[in-house]
C-alpha cells in the first residue's frame, strides 16, 4: 500500500500547499470569479449561485465573505449523496467562527487552480480537514485583525464568534468588515501550518447535528443533475453501442429504418483519437425518445474487438487458474520478521469467488457538450475531473485549458463516475456537429458498458503450528484491475518494480498478526481485455474482505476457537500493526475495539431460535494509511428447506476518528451497509459473449425497501483524525452474513452473491 | 362493441341461389334533401343522444383521430379489414340524404338506403328490437350532428366475402327481425333492462359465443367469447370472478367503469360504461337487474367477506424479503398500485385476487393489460395504468401472469404463457 | 394531439402518441424534477400523479393521459411544503436525491389510500421505488412522521 498511501498523502499535501492570499474586493476578479459564479450551489433551485453582495473578502481560494456576511465555501468535490459540501464547509466555518446560517457552498467548475479534483476513496473529509481548518483559521485571524482596527482596539482584545469580531461590549460583523474592504494579510505556508487549530472541545459545528445544504432542493425537484442540463439549440444523442468495449470497428451503417422516426436527424460514427469509445455510433435526434427509437432501428455492422465471446465462466476459470499459482501476479511489500516458517503442523486453504456487479447508479450516464468562445464545456456529473480532462484534450485535439467541466449533482456515483469515459462521445459529437449535444444512455446502455466490479477469485491459506497458533498466511487475489484500465499512472510499485493496482488488493494487507504474510495481487488479463473494470464502492475490499473475513471464521473453526475471540487474539496491535500518526494511530487495537463493541451490542453468545445465528466480520476500510475501523454482526435465519437467508439485523460499530457530520456519517453507513447486504444476497450478473446479461431491473435485483433489516449503527466517539465513511461498511456485511449462515445451519458459502440454491448446495454438502 | 366481423357471407353460398335472389333483393329508397336541424324537436334529439351513447355509435363510427361519426374506423379481421361508414348527415358521403324510413330499415333490417345488405358488423340483429320511437330519436340525433365530408373507405374483404347480396343468405339463416317483446312474467324494470341490453346496447354481441357461421349461439347466451383480441367474460353463472356480480357491483361497473370487487372496464369494454353513463341511473340499474336475474349472484351472496379476507391476506406474499423472480417483479412493478393489505379494498387499487381476468381460463386479458396498460379515458376515468410492454420482455410478462395465477387463484397454471405473450405483442395494442 | 393539465396548467402536444409521458414532462414542458432511472417501470424515479394516483411516467404513453390531470413533484405543493417534504427535510432522507421526487410522489399517493400505514403497507407500496443510495430506513421514518402530521390536521 505504500504507493497508494503516497498518492493519497500527496493529494492531501498538494491541497495544503495551495497558496493563501489575503486581499479584499478586487482580488475576486483576479481569481477568475466568473468561473465560480458559473458553478453549482446545491441549496439553490436550479443551482445558480447568488452573486456576492458588494466587495468580497477572499482570504484563500477556498472561501469568500461578502458584504452581506455570506460565507461562500468553494467545494471541489462532487456531491453524490454524501453531503460532502456541508461536511467540508463545517470544518472551515468552525475555525472561521462563521455564522452557519450564512454559509453557502459552491461546487466549482474545473480550473487548474483547484489542483486534483477527485471524489472517491472516501478521501474527501480526510484530505480536506487540515486544509479547510487552516483556511478557516487564517480567515479568522485576518478578520480579527481587521475588525480590531475598525473597532479601534488591538487584535489581542478581540474574539471571533458567530460571524462577528467582538471586543468588550462591541462587535462588528464579518460582512461589515468585508464591506469596508482593505483587509490585507498574507500567510506563508509555515505560518499556515503553525496556525492555532481549535481543540476538539471548542468546536461549535464539527460533530454537531446540522441540516445538510443540499437536502431541500432534493425534496422539491429543483436540484439539478447532469441529466437536467440544457442549453439552447441542443440536440439529443443516444449511442449505439458496439459489441465489445475495446477494439470494435464500424464497418457499415444503414439508417434507412431509423429515418422513419420523426425527429431523427443523423448518425455519427465517432472517431476518437483517445480510443476511449472505439466503435461507438451516435444517433442524433431532436428529442431523446426519437434518439432511443432511432438507435434501436439503426443497423450497424462492426468487427468486434477482443473479448467478444468471453463468458463469466471463462473469467472465473481464468482467475482461478491464476490464483492457483504460487508466484503469479505481484507480491506486495509486506515486511516480515523472518523467513517463511517450515514448522506448519496444519494448514487451511480455501477459495472464494465473487460475481460481476453493476454500479447501477440511478441516474444513467449522460453528458452535455458544446463549444463556446473557443472552449469546450462539458456539463455532467463526474467524480474525477482531473482524470478525464487529459483524455478529453486528446480526443478533441485541444489543450486542457480549452476544456471546462461543470459538475452537476450526481444521481449516484459509487465509483462509476470516476471513469468519465461518457464525456468523450458527447464532446466529439458536439465538435463534429458544431452544436450542443446532450447524450443520455438508456439504462440498458448504461449497464452494458458499465465499468463493472470485476468478478474475482481468491485463494487464502493459513498455517498453524502444533499449538494451533497462526504462523503464516498467503492471500492470492485475481480480478480485473480498474486502475490499470482507467488510470495506469496510479498503479503502485513494489520495491522490486512490480506494478499493481492498489485498489484491487487493498484489504488483503490486513491488521491481523499472522506471522509470515504474503499477498499476491493478480491481474485477470482476460477481464482486462473484455471490459473496463471499475472502482465500485470500496473497490478491492468488496472482494478481498469477503475472502479474508470468511476465511478467518473458517480458521477459527479449524482451531476450535470462537470467531470473536480468534479475531481479538490476532488483533494484537504489535509490530507492523501498531499503527502510526497521523491517521492510523492505535492501529489494530482500534479494530479490536470495534469488534468487541459490535459483539457486545449484538448479544454475541446469547441463545437464539433454531437455524438463527450471529456472524461477525470486520474491516479497516480502504487503506492502511487511512483506516476506518468497522465491525459488523449479522443475525440471520436460514430456511433449510428453501435455502432462503433472511437477515434480521445488522449491528455495526465504526471508528472513523472525529465525526464531522454525525447525521451524514450515519446516512453513509446506513447506505454502505445496505449496499453490502445487496451485494451479499441480491446483486450480481454474468458475462455472456463479452457483455453483462442483466441490464435492467427486471432481472438485476438490488435491495429494495422490503428487504431492509433492522439496523443498529453506532460510532466510537473519538478525537482522532477524521477518516472516510462512504465505503467501509460495504465490505463487512457479506462475510458477516456468510459466517452467520454457517453458525446457523453449518453451511459454508464461498461465492457472492449468496443464492438460496448455493445455501441448499452447501447444506447438502455439495461444494458451493 | 361489435368489431368482430361476421363472415357468414361465405357460407351463404351454400344456400340455394334460386330461393335466394327473390328474397335478397331490396329496393333503394329515394334520397331526400337533408332535413333542417330545426325540424327535430330538441327533446327528441336529446333522447337520441342518450341512445346513441348507450349504443356506442361513435365508438365504432369514429376513426382514431378522425371527426366524430364520420366513419373510417378499421376493424381488422383475419379475413380482411372492414371500415365503418360515415353516419354524419353529409349529403354526399354520409346519411344526409336518408329519409327516416331508410334509416329505420337499416336499423331494423340491416339494409342500406340503396338497397344493399349491410354486413352484420353493424349489429342490426340487436337494433331490430328498438321501438320505432327510439329509432326516430336516434335519427333526429344523427341528422342534427355536424355534417362531415368523408368518403367511406373501401373494405378490404376479398371475393366472395365482399358480395353484399350474399349477406342476405346469412340473414335468412340467422336473423329474426322484430321489436322487443316484453316478458309478461317479469316486472317492468327487468323488461326495461332486457330491452336496453338486448337492443341498443347489444351486450350479447360481444359476450355470447358465435357459431361457425358467425351468429350468436342463443343456447349459449352470455357464456363469454373472444372478441377483438380480448376475452369478453361470461355474464352468466359461469363467470369465474370469485365474488359474484351483484346488483350493486354491476351498477357501479356499468355506471362508472370501476367496481370494488372486479376491477375496471378495459379493452373494448371500456367504451361501455362511457356509453351507458348518459342513461338515467334507473336504466343502468335495470340492466343490472336483468343480468343478476340469471347470473347466479343471489345464490353466492354472503360469501364475500371470507373471500375478501383471503384476497387481502394474499397481498402479504409480496412484502418482506423475496428471492423468487416472479414475486420480485410483482412487488416492484405492480404492488405499489395493487396492494390493499391492511386498509381493506379500494376500487382504485384493483385487487388482483378478486379480479376476474386472473381467473379466466384464457390469460389474454391479463397479458393485454400488462403489456398495454389502460388509458385515462378507459377503466377508471382519469386514471392510467402504464403499459409494461415497452420495457418488459415476454418472459417478464409471462412471469408476472404466472405468479398471479399461482398466488391469486387455485386454478390450473396457464400453459405456454411466454408464447402467448409474444403472440399478443405481435397483435399490437389495437385501436382501443 | 394530446391535451392534459400539468400542475393545473393546460398543455397540448403533437409529439408521437407513444412518446413516454416522462420525456414530454422533462424535455417538452421543461419540468425536470421527474427523473429517468430505468425506463421500464421498475424503479419509480419517474413517478408522477395521474388523476391523483402514482403513475410511472416512463412507460405511460403520452396519449394515455389525454384529458387527464398530471401532477409532478413541482406541483405537489405550491411551496414545497407538503408534510412529506417537511419530513423528508427534517429526517434528511435524500442522499444523492435522484430517486426522491419519485419516492415522495409515491408516498404522497400512498398516504391518501393509507392515511395511517403500517410498516407492511409502507414496504408493500414503496418497494417499487428503488433507492440506489439505500435511504430506505429514512424513507420509512419520514412517511411515518408525515402520516402523523397529517393525522393531527392543520395546526390552529
Ligand atoms: S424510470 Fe420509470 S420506473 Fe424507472
Ligand atoms: S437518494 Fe440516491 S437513489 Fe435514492
Amino acid at each position: 500500500m505504500s504507493r497508494l498511501a503516497s498518492t493519497a498523502e500527496a493529494t492531501r499535501n498538494a491541497l495544503s500547499r495551495r497558496g493563501f492570499l489575503v486581499a479584499s474586493g478586487a482580488a475576486g476578479i483576479a481569481f477568475g470569479f466568473s468561473h465560480v459564479l458559473a458553478a453549482i450551489d446545491p441549496a439553490v433551485p436550479g443551482g445558480t449561485p447568488a452573486a456576492p453582495t458588494g466587495p468580497q473578502f477572499e482570504p484563500s481560494i477556498w472561501f469568500g465573505i461578502d458584504a452581506a456576511a455570506i460565507v461562500t465555501v468553494n467545494i471541489i468535490r462532487a456531491e453524490m449523496g454524501q453531503h460532502v459540501g456541508t461536511a467540508l464547509a463545517r470544518i472551515l466555518a468552525d475555525e472561521l467562527e462563521a455564522d452557519w446560517d450564512k454559509v453557502r457552498i459552491v461546487h466549482v467548475d474545473t480550473d487548474p487552480k483547484w489542483g486534483l479534483m477527485v471524489t472517491g476513496g472516501s478521501w474527501s473529509v480526510w484530505q480536506t480537514f487540515p486544509v479547510f481548518s487552516q483556511a478557516g483559521a487564517a480567515g479568522r485571524i485576518a478578520l480579527i485583525e481587521a475588525g480590531a482596527k475598525l473597532l479601534g482596539t488591538s487584535a489581542a482584545n478581540c474574539t471571533a464568534r458567530g460571524g462577528a469580531v467582538h471586543a468588550g461590549g462591541r462587535s462588528i460583523s464579518y460582512g461589515d468588515i468585508a464591506k469596508r474592504g482593505g483587509v490585507a494579510r498574507q500567510f506563508t505556508p509555515e505560518e499556515l501550518k503553525a496556525l492555532p487549530i481549535k481543540p476538539a472541545k471548542d468546536r461549535r459545528l464539527i460533530g454537531k447535528q446540522v441540516a445538510a445544504l443540499d437536502i431541500a432542493t432534493k425534496t422539491d425537484g429543483t436540484a439539478l443533475y447532469g441529466i437536467d442540463a440544457k442549453v439552447p439549440n441542443m440536440v439529443y444523442a443516444r449511442p449505439k453501442l458496439p459489441p465489445t468495449r475495446f477494439g470494435s470497428k464500424v464497418v457499415s451503417v444503414d439508417d434507412s429504418k431509423a429515418k422513419t422516426v420523426r425527429g431523427y436527424l443523423r448518425y455519427l460514427v465517432i472517431e476518437d483519437p483517445s480510443d476511449t469509445v472505439p466503435g461507438w455510433v451516435m444517433v442524433i435526434a431532436q428529442n431523446y425518445p426519437a434518439a432511443i427509437r432511432a438507435a434501436d432501428l439503426l443497423q450497424v455492422t462492426w468487427t468486434a474487438g477482443p473479448g467478444a465471446t468471453t463468458s463469466e465462466k471463462d473469467l472465473q476459470a481464468h482467475a482461478a487458474d491464476l490464483a492457483g499459482k504460487a508466484e503469479s501476479g505481484v507480491a506486495l511489500d509486506i515486511v516480515n520478521a523472518g523467513a517463511k516458517p517450515t514448522n506448519a503442523a496444519s494448514t487451511l486453504e480455501r477459495v472464494y469467488t465473487t460475481s460481476t456487479v453493476l454500479h447501477f447508479q440511478l441516474e444513467p450516464l449522460n453528458a452535455l457538450a458544446f463549444e463556446k468562445d473557443g472552449r469546450f464545456e462539458i456539463h455532467t456529473g463526474n467524480q474525477w475531473q482531473s482524470l478525464i480532462l487529459p483524455t478529453l484534450a486528446k480526443a478533441l485535439g485541444v489543450p486542457e485549458t480549452k476544456i471546462i467541466l461543470r459538475t452537476y449533482m450526481l444521481g449516484g456515483g459509487f465509483g462509476r463516475r470516476l471513469n468519465g469515459d461518457y464525456a468523450v462521445p458527447a464532446a466529439l459529437a458536439a465538435k463534429a456537429l458544431g452544436r450542443p449535444v446532450k447524450m443520455v444512455l438508456t439504462r440498458q446502455d448504461d449497464a452494458l458498458f458499465d465499468s463493472v466490479r470485476s468478478p474475482s477469485v481468491q485463494r487464502v491459506r493459513m498455517s498453524f503450528d502444533k499449538d494451533n497458533a497462526v504462523i503464516a498466511m498467503e492471500h492470492h487475489a485475481a480480478a480485473g484491475w480498474p486502475t490499470q484500465m482507467n488510470a495506469p499512472a496510479l498503479l503502485a510499485k513494489t520495491k522490486s518494480g512490480g506494478a499493481y493496482d492498489p485498489f484491487a488488493i487493498s484489504g488483503a494487507d490486513h491488521w491481523y498478526e499472522v506471522g509470515h504474510q504474503t499477498v499476491h495481487a493478480i491481474p485477470n488479463d482476460l477481464a482486462n481485455t473484455t471490459f473496463r473494470s471499475g472502482w465500485l464502492r470500496s473497490v478491492g475490499p468488496g472482494w478481498t474482505n469477503w475472502a479474508l473475513e470468511s476465511f478467518i471464521d473458517e480458521a477459527a473453526l479449524q482451531v476450535k476457537s470462537d470467531p470473536v475471540a480468534f479475531r481479538l487474539k490476532l488483533l494484537t496491535g504489535a509490530g507492523r500493526n501498531a499503527g502510526s500518526a497521523p491517521s492510523a494511530i492505535g492501529g489494530a487495537l482500534r479494530q479490536a475495539e470495534v469488534v468487541r463493541r459490535a459483539a457486545a451490542r449484538a448479544g454475541w453468545g446469547e441463545k437464539l431460535p433454531p437455524d438463527t445465528a450471529l456472524g461477525i466480520a470486520t474491516s479497516f476500510g480502504q487503506e492502511r494509511d487511512m483506516p476506518t475501523w468497522v465491525a459488523c454482526v449479522a443475525r440471520v435465519h436460514v430456511d433449510r428447506k428453501t435455502g432462503v437467508v433472511r437477515v434480521e439485523k445488522l449491528t455495526l460499530v465504526t471508528d472513523a476518528g472525529t465525526i464531522v457530520d454525525p447525521d451524514g456519517a450515519l446516512a453513509q453507513t446506513q447506505g454502505a451497509a445496505l449496499w453490502g447486504l445487496s451485494m451479499a444476497l441480491h446483486e450480481g450478473t454474468e458475462f455472456a459473449n463479452g457483455l453483462v446479461k442483466d441490464t435492467n431491473l427486471d432481472t438485476y435485483l438490488p435491495l429494495r425497501m422490503a428487504d431492509v433489516p433492522e439496523l443498529d449503527i453506532t460510532f466510537v466517539e473519538s478525537e482522532h483524525v477524521p477518516v472516510g465513511l462512504g465505503e467501509p461498511a460495504t465490505t463487512v456485511v457479506a462475510p458477516a452474513i456468510g459466517n452467520a449462515i454457517f453458525a446457523a445451519v453449518g453451511a459454508r458459502v464461498r461465492h457472492l452473491p449468496i443464492t438460496p440454491a448455493a445455501v441448499l448446495d452447501a447444506l447438502a454438502g455439495r461444494s458451493a | 362493441m361489435v368489431k368482430r366481423i361476421f363472415l357468414g357471407g361465405v357460407l351463404a353460398l351454400l344456400v340455394g341461389l334460386a330461393i335466394f335472389t327473390g328474397f335478397a333483393w331490396r329496393p333503394a329508397i329515394s334520397p331526400i334533401a337533408r332535413p333542417a336541424a330545426a325540424s327535430f324537436a330538441p327533446a327528441l334529439v336529446a333522447k337520441g343522444a342518450v341512445l346513441a351513447s348507450a349504443g356506442y355509435c361513435a365508438s365504432c363510427h369514429t376513426a382514431k383521430g378522425g371527426a366524430a361519426l364520420a366513419g373510417g374506423y378499421a376493424m381488422a379481421t383475419s379475413f380482411g379489414t372492414i371500415y365503418s361508414t360515415n353516419i354524419t348527415p353529409d349529403i354526399d358521403t354520409g346519411i344526409g340524404g336518408w329519409s327516416e324510413t331508410a334509416f329505420r330499415r337499416a336499423m331494423h333490417e340491416g339494409v342500406r338506403r340503396d338497397g344493399a345488405h349491410l354486413f352484420p358488423a353493424f349489429p342490426y340483429d340487436h337494433f331490430t328490437k328498438l321501438t320505432d320511437a327510439d329509432v326516430s330519436a336516434l335519427y333526429a340525433y344523427l341528422m342534427t350532428q355536424p355534417a362531415v365530408r368523408a368518403e367511406d373507405k373501401a373494405n378490404g374483404l376479398p371475393f366472395p366475402l365482399n358480395i353484399r347480396l350474399l349477406q342476405a343468405g346469412w340473414k335468412l339463416l340467422f336473423f329474426k327481425p322484430g321489436r322487443y317483446e316484453p316478458v309478461a312474467t317479469k316486472d317492468a324494470t327487468w323488461n326495461r333492462g332486457a330491452y336496453l341490453a338486448e337492443g341498443i346496447s347489444h351486450c350479447a354481441a360481444c359476450h355470447t359465443p358465435r357459431g361457425a357461421l358467425g351468429a350468436e349461439r342463443k343456447e349459449k347466451a352470455y357464456a363469454g367469447a373472444a372478441i377483438d383480441n380480448w376475452i369478453a367474460p361470461p355474464l352468466d353463472k359461469t363467470n369465474p370472478a370469485p365474488i359474484a356480480w351483484s346488483q350493486s357491483e354491476l351498477v357501479a361497473y356499468l355506471g362508472t367503469g370501476v367496481s370494488l370487487y372486479h376491477g375496471t372496464a378495459a379493452g373494448p369494454m371500456a367504451a361501455v360504461p362511457r356509453g351507458l353513463s348518459r342513461l338515467p341511473a334507473a336504466d343502468v340499474a335495470a340492466i343490472a337487474t336483468y343480468f343478476t336475474s340469471f347470473n347466479g349472484s343471489a345464490a353466492r351472496a354472503g360469501q364475500d367477506a371470507a373471500l375478501i379476507q383471503k384476497a387481502l391476506a394474499t397481498d402479504r406474499i409480496g412484502t418482506g424479503l423475496q428471492y423468487d423472480a416472479g414475486t420480485r417483479l410483482f412487488t416492484a412493478a405492480c404492488a405499489s398500485c395493487h396492494y390493499n393489505g391492511s386498509k381493506g379494498l379500494n376500487p382504485l387499487r384493483p385487487d388482483l385476487a378478486l379480479n376476474s381476468t386472473v381467473h379466466l381460463d384464457d390469460p389474454t386479458n391479463v397479458i393485454r393489460v400488462i403489456l398495454y396498460g389502460i388509458d385515462a379515458k378507459d377503466g377508471a376515468p382519469g386514471v392510467v395504468m402504464p403499459g409494461f410492454g415497452t420495457g418488459f420482455s415476454n418472459a417478464d410478462v409471462a412471469r408476472i401472469a404466472a405468479y398471479l395465477r399461482a398466488t391469486r387463484t387455485t386454478k390450473a397454471a396457464w400453459p405456454d404463457l411466454e408464447q402467448k405473450v409474444a403472440a399478443i405483442r405481435a397483435q399490437g395494442k389495437g385501436q382501443e | 394531439m394530446t391535451s392534459f393539465t400539468i400542475n393545473g396548467r393546460p398543455v397540448s402536444t403533437t409529439i408521437e402518441d407513444d412518446t413516454p409521458l416522462l420525456w414530454v414532462i422533462r424535455d417538452e414542458i421543461g419540468l425536470t424534477g421527474t427523473k429517468f432511472g430505468c425506463g421500464i417501470g421498475m424503479c419509480g424515479a419517474c413517478t408522477v400523479h395521474v388523476g391523483g394516483r402514482a403513475t410511472r411516467s416512463c412507460i405511460t404513453p403520452v396519449s394515455a393521459v389525454d384529458g387527464a390531470d398530471v401532477t409532478t413533484i413541482e406541483g405537489l405543493d405550491p411551496k414545497g411544503e407538503h408534510p412529506l417534504q417537511h419530513a423528508w427535510r427534517e429526517i434528511q432522507v435524500p442522499q444523492c436525491g435522484y430517486c426522491q421526487s419519485g419516492q415522495i410522489m409515491q408516498a404522497a399517493a400512498m398516504l391518501k389510500d393509507f392515511p395511517a400505514p403500517t410498516d407492511e403497507d409502507i414496504d408493500a407500496v414503496m418497494t417499487g421505488n428503488l433507492c440506489r443510495c439505500m435511504t430506505y430506513v429514512r424513507i420509512r421514518a419520514a412517511i411515518r412522521q408525515a402520516a402523523g402530521t397529517l393525522a393531527e390536521g392543520p395546526k390552529a
